[in-house]
This record gives structure tokens, C-alpha cells and sequence, in this order.
């Protein structure tokens, strides 16, 4: 996805609830109002776990 | 996005709280919540021994670094479930944690006590995987803390598994269910443990960011029984819920536990007694795990 944008306008490109995500930069978690760069490489690490009887 | 408590930038934005926090005063807020629930709840002494359930994923070791900190003596269970890679990896992550932190962990494998791992028990029962391997989990957490002389099991259930829980159980109006989900279970029989969840007010979220900013290694990857499980898909509904409207799950689980819990336990008392198998606490003859484990024994 294109850079130069918010992190929460790259999660609503990519259909994503921020509240469901970390989202990761290096080796530091970012707020949904922090800009990435093209060359920037995020993580998106889905927190939802499950499974229950 | 700055800090709430101190002006820094903020690594972590918690809209149901209308704040935000840097690394070390978002692990400040995180402990504050741990210490809550267990006074609110009078979940744990702070001399006590506890049994603290770990699966190796983010929850249940989040919880055991936070008791370890908080001065608790504990010791950890891990249930092999026999499932795959995820088991075996999963079980590697708790192995290394307690290592590092110098503290004991006890192995118990489901292939072993029930008599197969949980994918064989799911094609045997015909029942959906979660079903026998939480029958499983309980009954074991129950019988290790009994054998071992630990009085209370703490488990990472967090606020997000609560709510859909409850969600479930509001659905299907399981007025049996809905009487026993408490953030703190009492010892209603000589031989049950007390069970505690200390994380059922931090979302899976929070859970999640304390995990990776204590750089604990947990496994990422989700169990792959969950896929489709039905927890899942209302996990999802009360996501989207949220994000329309942030505290929708804290309201909906703590408004429960305020104010409706009540009424659904003084209408569903039950007697308890002894299994004649294993001598486990049931409400019937035979235990539901001694039924379950004699249905894997047919099979073979």
C-alpha cells in the first residue's frame, strides 16, 4: 500500500478495525495518527485469539 | 499522539478510556488493572501459592510476567493438547519463559490423561475441537492445583473473551452459563479450586501491546481449531460494535457483572458431588471428562 499517509487511513484501505491490530514499526508500537513513509515497513499483528467451549 | 500521564509520545492509543500512553506509563496502567481486579474480586492473597494456566500465547504468559512482578509465588501448567505444530511450539514458548524467569512449570499431556490429543477427540465426539479440550483443560487445571496443594488456578481470559462469552451465552440464553461466569470463581466443594481470571478487565489489544513491550515471545500464530470457532465470530460482531462506539464491550461485560450476574445465580443452584470414577466434583454420577475419556476408549 502507498506510503505518506496516517496509520489508521492504511487500515481503512485495507478493510482493518484499528482496535484489532498492533500495529509496529522496528521494534516500537505507533498510534493510528502517526505518519509511514513509503520506505517504512509496518506490522500489522492481529490481537484476536480464540476458541472456547 | 502524547501521553496521557506524562506529554511523551504515545505508543498506544485506548479510545474506551479516552487516553493514550507511552511504553512505561501504559505498563503502570496495565499493572493498575491487574491490582484492581484481584482486590475487587478479592481474587488472591498476597502470600498465595498460584497455579497460572499458560497456552504460550500472549494472554496467559502477559498474565504470569504481571503475578511474577506483583511478588506471587506461582507455577505455571501447560496442557499439551496434541495439536500439531502449534502444540509443540506453543509449548517451547512457556518452557523458555519459565526458564528465564527461574520459575517452575508443570507439563500435563491430553493424550496421556484423556487417552488421545484433542484432534482425535474432536472426530470422536463429533463435536466441535473447543468443546473436548476445554472439558479437558478444566478438569486438568482442576486435578493439578488439587494434587500439587494450590488452592487457586488463574487463567488469562481477558475482557474480549469474557464479553463473547457472555455474548454466546446471552444468545443461546444459557441461564446456566450466565450464573457462572465471574471474573473470580469460589471453591464450592472441598475438591474444586478457586478460579480467577486477574486480565478480564484489559482487552485482547492491551493484552497483546503488554506482551510485546515486556518483549515477552509468545506464539503469534492463533490455534488452528479457532479458525470458524463461533467464539471468534462474536468476537468479531462486539469488534465492530466497538469501533461505532468505544467502552461497547466494557459496558455490556461489566454492566453484566454489576447488575444481571445475580439474578441468574440464585435461580440456578446445583448440587454437587464426587464422581464414582475419579472422585472429581460433578453434578452427576459420572464426570463429564471420565465420559469423555471412556467415548475415546471405545473408539480405539
Amino acid at each position: 500500500v502507498a506510503g505518506g499517509r496516517r496509520v489508521k487511513d492504511v487500515l481503512r484501505e485495507l478493510d482493518i478495525l484499528p482496535e484489532t491490530v498492533l500495529v509496529i514499526r522496528g521494534d516500537e508500537l505507533i498510534t493510528a495518527d502517526q505518519v509511514v513513509r513509503d520506505a517504512d515497513t509496518i506490522e500489522l499483528r492481529p490481537v484476536m485469539s480464540g476458541g472456547a467451549s | 499522539m502524547k501521553c496521557r500521564k506524562c506529554g511523551e509520545s504515545a505508543v498506544l492509543e485506548l479510545r474506551r478510556h479516552n487516553a493514550a500512553f507511552c511504553a512505561p506509563d501504559f505498563l503502570d496502567f496495565f499493572r493498575n488493572q491487574v491490582r484492581e481486579a484481584i482486590r475487587k474480586y478479592r481474587m488472591l492473597e498476597k502470600d498465595e501459592h498460584v497455579l497460572v494456566a499458560v497456552s504460550g500465547g500472549k494472554d496467559s504468559l502477559a498474565l504470569w510476567d504481571v503475578l511474577i512482578d506483583e511478588g506471587y509465588t506461582t507455577t505455571g501448567l501447560y496442557l499439551d493438547l496434541g495439536i500439531f505444530d502449534y502444540s509443540i511450539e506453543s509449548r517451547a514458548k512457556c518452557e523458555t519463559f519459565a526458564a528465564a524467569r527461574g520459575v517452575p512449570l508443570i507439563v500435563r499431556s491430553v493424550a496421556e490423561e484423556v487417552g488421545a490429543p484433542v484432534p482425535v477427540i474432536k472426530d470422536v465426539t463429533r463435536r466441535p475441537p473447543c468443546s473436548g479440550c476445554g472439558l479437558s483443560k478444566r478438569y486438568l487445571m482442576n486435578r493439578v492445583a488439587l494434587d500439587h496443594g494450590i488452592g487457586v488456578v488463574a487463567t488469562g481470559h481477558n475482557l474480549d473473551d469474557e464479553a463473547a462469552t457472555l455474548f454466546g451465552s446471552i444468545t443461546h440464553w444459557h441461564t446456566d452459563a450466565l450464573a457462572r461466569q465471574s471474573p473470580a470463581l469460589p471453591s464450592t466443594h472441598a475438591k474444586l479450586a478457586r478460579r480467577v481470571k486477574p486480565l478480564y478487565r484489559l482487552s485482547e489489544r492491551e493484552t497483546a501491546a503488554y506482551a510485546f513491550v515486556r518483549k515477552i515471545d509468545y506464539i503469534v500464530e492463533e490455534c488452528p481449531f479457532a479458525k470458524g470457532a463461533t467464539s471468534i465470530a462474536h468476537k468479531e460482531t462486539l469488534s465492530r460494535m466497538e469501533d461505532a462506539s468505544p467502552g461497547a464491550k466494557h459496558n455490556f461485560l461489566f454492566g453484566f457483572l454489576e447488575k444481571g450476574r445475580a439474578a441468574f445465580e440464585r435461580a440456578e443452584a446445583v448440587e454437587l458431588r464426587e464422581c464414582v470414577r475419579c472422585g472429581q466434583v460433578t453434578t452427576g454420577t459420572v464426570c463429564a471428562f471420565c465420559k469423555l475419556a471412556d467415548q475415546v476408549k471405545r473408539a480405539k
